[in-house]
This record gives C-alpha cells, sequence and structure tokens, in this order.
C-alpha cells in the first residue's frame, strides 16, 4: 500500500505561487499556532510572576516576569534528579533490550524454509486480537509474580508489541535481500554471525523508527508507574507530574530546601508557574530529540503501517 | 513429525533469537489472559485468582443490576470512539491534502513538524496545558472573555472539550500516513488533468481523494477493533479523575483504572473487562475479515 520512494514530502510538481496557494498558508500558519500555542504557553507561564498569573490569569504577555518557579522546581534536587535518572534508565534499558529481542525474533520468522515460524506468527499476533485487560495483569504481576514496586513493570509491559515487531519484519523481508544473508552463510558465518554483521547493521532506519516510538512511549508512561510504582527513589518523571501537588508540598516541607532557598521564596512556593516549569523539565528532552529522528520515524510510520 | 522436529532443529539458532520474545509474550500478554476467568470467580485477595470459589455468572448479573454504570461507561466509550474517528480522519485527510498541495515545501516541513510534535506530550502534561486554559480562576478564557464558566463542573462541555484536545494531539501525526499516499500518486495524472482543463478542486476530487480511499478504508477497519479500548490518559488525566464529570467522561479503561486504584467492585470489574476483551476480540475478527475482502493485503491474518 504505502509506496517507496519520497515518502515526506512530494516533489513539488505545480510551481504556480498563485492567491491561492497564500490562502492554504495562511489556514496552515493559523492550524500550526493551534498546534505551537499551548507549548509556548507552558514556556511563558514557567517564567512568569506568580502575582501576575493569580491576578491575571494565565497569560501570553505576563505582566512580570520572574525566575521564581524554575528555580522552585531546580530546587526539587535529589528527587529531581533521581527521577530523571529512573525515566533515563528504562528508557534507555527498555528501548535497547526491546530493539535487539524484537529484531531477533523478526529475523528467525521471516526465515525461508523455517517451519516454526508459521506458529510464532500466530503467537505474535494473538495478543493484538485478545488481552486480559488491566485488571487482571496489574493482579498476576503484583500477586503472582511478586513485582509490586519494581523497574521490572515499568519496563517489561512496554518491551514487546506486535506491531512494532511487524514493523521490523517488513523490512527485512521488503529492503534486506535474502542473498546478502545466504551469501554470508556460503563464507562460514555462523546464524548468529549472519544476524548481528549483516542483517542487525542493515535493519539500522527501521530501529531507528521503532526505537525512537518506543523510546517516547518509555518517557510518557504515567499509567504503568501510578499503579505499581510506590517509593521516592523509583518515581520516573512521570509520576513527579502526577503527584505534582504532592511534590510541591514535599518540596515545602523537605529539609533539603535550604532555608535561604525558602525564604527567597516568599516563603511559598509558586504553584502555578513551578507546575509548569516542571512540565518543561518533563517534555523538554523530548522536544529537542524529535526533530532528529523526525525522517526516520515517518519512513517506519509508512512502511510497516500496514502490513507488507 | 520427523521432518519437522528436523526443520526444528536445523533452525535451532532461530528458535533461540525468538525465545526472548516467547518468554517475554507469554508472561505479560499470555498469563493475564488467563487471568480473565476473574470474571467468573468470588475474588479473594488472600485466596488469589485461581483459589477463589467459582460463582457462576453472577458477576455478570451484577452488571445488569447495577447498569446505569455500565451502560454509560460502555456508551461513553463508543460515544468517544466514533467522534475521534470520524473527526479524526476527516482532519486527517484535509491536512495531508493541505500539506501535499502547499508548494512551499520548506516552509509546510517546519510547520508538519511543528504539528506533529503534540503526540510526543503525555497526557500527565497536557492536563496542566488545558488547565491553563479553562480552570476557573486562571484560566485565559476565563479571564480574555470574562466568562466565569467552571470548565471543571459542567460535564456537558467536556465532550467537546476532550474532542479538541484529542485532534489537537493526534491530527498532525495521523497525517502522516495519508501524506505518504500523496506522494506516491504519479504526478502525470495531474499533468493530463490540468491540460483536460480541470481545476485545482476537480483535481483534487478526481485525483486525490479516490487514491485516499483504500487507505482510509483499511485504517478505518483495523481501529474497529479497539472501539472499546480508549486512550485512558485522555479520560483519566486531562478531566483530572473528577467524579462530577464521570457522566460524559467515563470510559471503560478510565473506570477500570480507577477500580484497581481504589481496590474494590472486582468482581463488577471483571465482569466488565471480560466483556471488554471478548468484544474487541469479535469487532477485530469482524474488521479483519472485511479487510480481507476488500483488500487482502492489507489484511492483518
Amino acid at each position: 500500500m504505502a509506496k517507496k520512494g519520497n515518502l515526506d514530502l512530494a516533489p513539488s510538481r505545480r510551481e504556480k505561487k498563485g492567491i491561492g496557494q497564500y490562502i492554504l498558508g495562511f489556514f496552515l500558519l493559523l492550524y500550526t499556532l493551534f498546534c505551537a500555542l499551548p507549548v509556548v504557553l507552558v514556556f511563558i507561564a514557567a517564567f512568569s510572576d506568580e502575582q501576575s498569573i493569580n491576578k491575571n490569569g494565565f497569560s501570553f504577555t505576563p505582566e512580570k516576569w520572574s525566575m521564581a518557579g524554575m528555580n522552585a522546581v531546580l530546587r526539587y534536587g535529589s528527587q529531581l534528579a533521581r527521577s530523571y535518572a529512573v525515566t533515563i534508565g528504562i528508557t534507555v534499558t527498555g528501548t535497547l533490550l526491546g530493539l535487539l529481542i524484537m529484531s531477533m525474533f523478526a529475523y528467525s520468522i521471516s526465515r525461508p524454509d523455517f517451519r516454526l515460524s508459521k506458529f510464532l506468527s500466530i503467537y505474535l499476533l494473538i495478543p493484538m486480537l485478545f488481552n486480559g485487560g488491566q485488571l487482571a495483569g496489574y493482579i498476576v504481576f503484583t500477586s503472582y509474580y511478586g513485582l509490586k514496586d519494581s523497574f521490572a513493570l515499568l519496563i517489561l509491559p512496554l518491551m514487546v508489541t506486535t506491531m512494532n515487531v511487524i514493523i521490523l519484519r517488513t523490512y527485512i523481508v521488503n529492503s534486506i535481500p535474502s542473498e546478502l544473508m545466504e551469501a554470508a552463510k556460503i563464507d562460514g558465518a555462523g546464524e548468529y554471525r549472519t544476524f548481528f554483521q549483516i542483517t542487525l547493521p542493515l535493519l539500522k532506519p527501521s530501529l531507528a523508527a521503532v526505537g525512537f516510538m518506543m523510546a517516547t512511549a518509555y518517557w510518557n508512561d504515567w499509567q504503568n508507574a501510578l499503579m505499581y510504582i510506590t517509593s521516592d527513589n523509583k518515581k520516573p518523571l512521570q509520576l513527579l507530574l502526577v503527584n505534582i501537588q504532592k511534590s510541591i508540598e514535599f518540596l515545602l516541607n523537605n529539609n533539603n530546601v535550604p532555608a535561604a532557598a525558602r525564604a527567597a521564596m516568599g516563603g511559598g512556593i509558586p504553584q502555578y508557574s513551578a507546575t509548569m516549569a516542571t512540565v518543561i523539565v518533563v517534555i523538554g528532552p523530548i522536544m529537542v530529540v524529535y526533530p532528529f529522528f523526525q525522517k526516520y520515524f515517518i519512513k517506519g510510520l509508512t512502511v510497516g503501517s500496514v502490513k507488507g | 513429525m520427523k521432518d519437522f522436529l528436523n526443520n526444528t532443529w536445523k533452525h535451532r539458532a532461530h528458535v533461540v533469537m525468538a525465545l526472548p520474545v516467547f518468554l517475554v509474550l507469554f508472561f505479560i500478554m499470555y498469563v493475564p489472559m488467563a487471568g480473565l476467568v476473574m470474571a467468573f470467580k468470588n475474588y479473594d485477595f488472600t485466596l488469589g485468582i485461581w483459589k477463589s470459589p467459582w460463582c457462576g455468572i453472577d458477576n455478570f448479573k451484577f452488571l445488569i443490576a447495577s447498569k446505569k454504570i455500565f451502560i454509560n461507561m460502555t456508551k461513553n466509550t463508543v460515544m468517544y470512539y466514533v467522534i475521534f474517528t470520524a473527526i479524526g480522519t476527516f482532519l486527517n485527510v484535509v491536512l495531508a491534502i493541505a500539506i501535499d498541495q502547499f508548494v512551499f515545501k520548506k516552509t509546510a516541513k517546519v510547520m508538519q513538524t511543528i504539528m506533529i510534535i503534540p503526540v510526543f506530550i503525555s497526557y500527565a502534561a497536557v492536563q496542566f496545558i488545558v488547565y491553563a486554559f479553562i480552570s476557573t480562576d486562571t484560566g485565559i478564557l476565563n479571564h480574555t472573555f470574562n466568562m466565569g464558566i467552571r470548565f471543571y463542573t459542567r460535564k456537558e462541555l467536556w465532550p467537546t472539550i476532550l474532542t479538541i484536545v484529542k485532534m489537537w494531539n493526534s491530527v498532525g501525526y495521523g497525517s502522516v500516513l495519508y501524506m505518504s499516499v500523496l506522494a506516491g500518486i504519479d504526478t502525470a495524472l495531474y499533468e493530463a488533468a490540468e491540460i483536460d482543463g480541470a481545476n485545482k478542486w476537480q483535481q483534487i476530487w478526481h485525483i486525490t481523494l479516490p487514491s485516499l480511499i483504500p487507505m482510509i478504508t483499511v485504517m478505518l477497519l483495523l481501529s474497529v477493533g479497539n472501539i472499546m479500548r480508549s486512550d485512558t490518559g485522555l479520560f483519566y488525566q486531562v478531566t483530572r479523575n473528577s467524579g462530577q464529570l464521570y457522566d460524559t467522561t467515563q470510559v471503560i479503561d478510565s473506570y477500570v483504572l480507577n477500580a484497581i486504584f481504589k481496590n474494590s467492585n472486582f468482581g463488577f470489574t471483571a465482569a466488565t473487562s471480560f466483556f471488554q476483551s471478548v468484544v474487541g476480540l469479535l469487532l477485530m475478527l469482524f474488521a479483519n475479515g472485511m479487510v480481507r475482502k476488500i483488500e487482502p493485503e492489507n489484511a492483518l491474518f
């Protein structure tokens, strides 16, 4: 279905730049603003003075600017650093491990003449059609595996998805000539060596696409954290956001905050701006990384989105 | 049989490579499936799922007895699916065509990059953005237009609010798929149409739209299997899980999540989950069957 070739933007075919184009451009600009302004507001609000927000509400043009919100958040100090470490750790571990095992699986089931691959494909597909739902999962993971409050529950549930394996398999079947693999075998490379030295490097574009989507899913996952994580030193960033009210109170009563810093905040935490500053801290890294991956995931999305 | 074993032995390296995913799926996806038997059990914490006594279809009777909650969340789940899919597909297609028609390609690229950003912001963060716009005391809307609307208590406004948030979140990203189809249209078709005197609108109507129809059909059908599942974060986080709004915002997934947190009503919830999974399976089989008939190469199985 999806055609290969230039996938992001069609080569310009009709170069007429009439009035119609400017009207079209105007509407596109409106929609772009609709998408961008809420994000811009977060940045403005984070650097707005708390009194201004209380008096005039959130605004794109605050009466007074202030660093108080950002300062307050940076003084989460140890908890923020800890949560960052947790989120990064989970994202990196989950994404890399997931990519490795999913591409091995995708490679195996795409081998011609491997009879078991039919069964494995069906085995892969069933979870997409039918699943136990959140409740059964919750009870099985916590009471049967005894995994309450464990990193494993932040990593494993998001590690393998049927769709991602299908995307990788489609790429292997369509874009990596099987002659290459056979040639390697004739030259005496074993199965594992063929996979790691021939297939895996050629799979890079697809890995980048799937990897970026997985990383975002890990980074943004609040639900598993909310269900399973209880101790402070295992809380990822998203949980800090979900419990922001508690986090800010925690910060207020926290002995780690030096008295001088508390005095500088005027005794109270700038609630609104601190919340927005936390949002920036949480979503910032994705905003920064995303443009570099855009071309990969657009390609991955289109080639693999529909089964090949 | 012997052949099969020989073949498997010959491919033992592939079996080993497939094993990790096999195990993860087994423990994360397959074992919880068995947990669905809870729907037919009188669940007792101390006994666990397997040892809890059977109770036949009592949980389902309970479901029917308190049908108001059940019907309400099922209705909401389906309603939001229909609204999001209808408006979403329409906007995806319109946006894809608009960007495709726009001749300033560099500008289009930058705009597209910005339009995709919202999909990467978690709903845990989105709720604060929404709050900044609609909160009673400090919201931009109330301050700018002096309306004094208490959005978080007005349940009749939430279908609109959630739809706007969802579209903001997903349309830029959703249109990418359709753009790739547009990029694949043979430009000779447009040139020929132009020579024949067709204007822009006629070209869009007779060339662009028809070429999108197969993709639209496939995407719609494949989404049918997910009618019973929702974007939990949207309904749980963005509404701040406010009980006052449940009439219009409670969906099956958010109900189940709440039940888990409150540790209550497991019988009712298990029956609901069972209903959700089984209906989901039937819809998925139906949808795939339809795709199979229309576009065999796009069927999932």
